[in-house]
């Protein structure tokens, strides 16, 4: 039998598919560059997640 | 995990929702380790496990976003207060764009790798580089080097709430409610703060981060308001212990760690017990069971503290414990003159050093 924590893996990526969400980049020279390109500002969020 | 669920919140935000057609707007970026992080630009208070800071291709900061109080990280988060700072940001943006945004300096380039301590410690051991221990490592390493202010560095955050200052979080910056010093300067509920002693903020991550930068021996700061379409500036004395912050969430190595607590005596104990009116002297109130453990000292509840090292009075402190948090290295032993049962007593106090997790 599977595990909850195993379904919800399973599910996961079918719940997501209902909704777009942010393309978070997780490079932030790539992501400098590529906000100069597109004359779009950064927001950057630093998760301390040990 | 401290900001577990606002992390998550944000993070999958649907691009289709209010955060989400903002947060399309903006380059997004996520980063979760600090090894490679210029930590002068990202400057911030490192005891915050999320944080946030908007800005533009010339590293031109719009805002922080993030701050905590000390009893709890998430005071202050709300999706609702991101977006307005969110919108704002944009509006900072266009002028930008347009050549219309004044120039700021940037800040030096400063690395994690360039404190010695985090390098021989974490990087040396191949261990992740926790905001917090940038901030830890950065003090030990100003106390090796003598340069140390435990005023500013180690009470990072002043707490707003000290001035009086009640935010409604969800709308940002605006006051909720306005008691005590701001009160007192004229500030209302409903008000709106835009700069904080002359520079503009968008967020609660934006004044406390200014705030942090008042010098601890200031008497007064100013704040801008927006009442109702009107620019108010409101100056504000500020109380005593002003910078004071509970420490205990900073888990720092450079707090000497004393097993027991204080309260300030009042005007009339001291009066009563003959000592000096601006005395540091304090009473007992809590002794920890690590004392007897550790051997630290042999205080018990209710003593009074009169003195240390022969020391009564100091500008800032206002009780023996906060004396000897600012006064002595982790570690450190000193003398303490106690009073207990009307005889004065003496008696060694040896403080310890917080060992880290890793």
């Amino acid at each position: 039998m599977l595990r909850p924590i195993a379904i919800a893996a399973l599910l996961a990526p079918a719940l997501f598919a209902q909704e777009q969400l942010i393309d978070w980049r997780t490079n932030y020279r790539e992501a400098l560059t590529e906000a100069k390109a597109s004359h779009k500002p950064l927001f950057v969020e630093f998760r301390c997640e040990a | 995990m401290e900001g577990r669920v606002f992390d998550a919140q944000v993070v999958l935000s649907p691009q289709d929702s209010p955060l989400g057609k903002v947060l399309s707007q903006y380059i997004c970026v996520r980063i979760v380790r600090m090894d490679d992080v210029d930590i002068g630009l990202f400057d911030r208070d490192w005891n915050n496990a999320i944080y946030f800071f908007a800005l533009n291709a010339d590293e031109q900061i719009y805002f922080r976003y993030g701050g905590r109080e000390s009893n709890s990280p998430d005071t202050y988060n709300s999706l609702e207060s991101m977006w307005i700072a969110l919108e704002q940001g944009l509006v900072l943006h266009k002028k930008y764009l347009a050549g219309q945004l004044p120039k700021q300096e940037r800040p030096k380039p400063f690395f994690p790798r360039q404190i010695p301590p985090l390098v021989a410690r974490t990087f040396a051991q191949h261990q992740c580089v926790e905001c917090h221990l940038i901030g830890d490592f950065q003090n030990i390493q100003r106390e090796r080097e003598g340069v140390l202010d435990k005023l500013s560095q180690l009470y990072r955050s002043p707490d707003i709430k000290t001035l009086g200052i009640s935010l409604d979080v969800p709308e940002g910056l605006v006051i909720k409610d306005a008691t005590g010093p701001v009160a007192a300067a004229g500030m209302k509920p409903g008000d709106r703060i835009t700069s904080w002693n002359g520079t503009p903020v968008i967020t609660f991550g934006d004044v406390q981060y200014r705030y942090d930068q008042v010098d601890r021996h200031a008497r007064s700061i100013h704040i801008t308001v927006d009442r109702g379409g009107q620019s108010i500036d409101v100056a504000v004395d500020l109380p005593p212990l002003w910078w004071w912050t509970d420490l205990r969430f900073r888990q720092s190595s450079v707090d000497p760690r004393l097993d027991f607590e204080d309260r300030p005596l009042t005007a009339a104990e001291k009066q009563q017990l003959g000592l000096k009116p601006d005395s540091c002297a304090s009473r007992v109130k809590y002794v920890s069971d690590m004392a007897k453990i550790r051997e630290s000292h042999d205080l018990r509840i209710g003593d009074v503290i009169v003195a240390v090292d022969g020391v009564d009075t100091d500008p800032f402190a206002n009780t023996a414990e906060l004396y000897l948090k600012l006064h002595i290295k982790a570690g450190g032993s000193v003398k303490l003159e106690v009073l207990r049962d009307g005889k004065r007593i003496t008696m060694p106090l040896q403080s310890y050093v917080l060992s880290f997790r890793k």
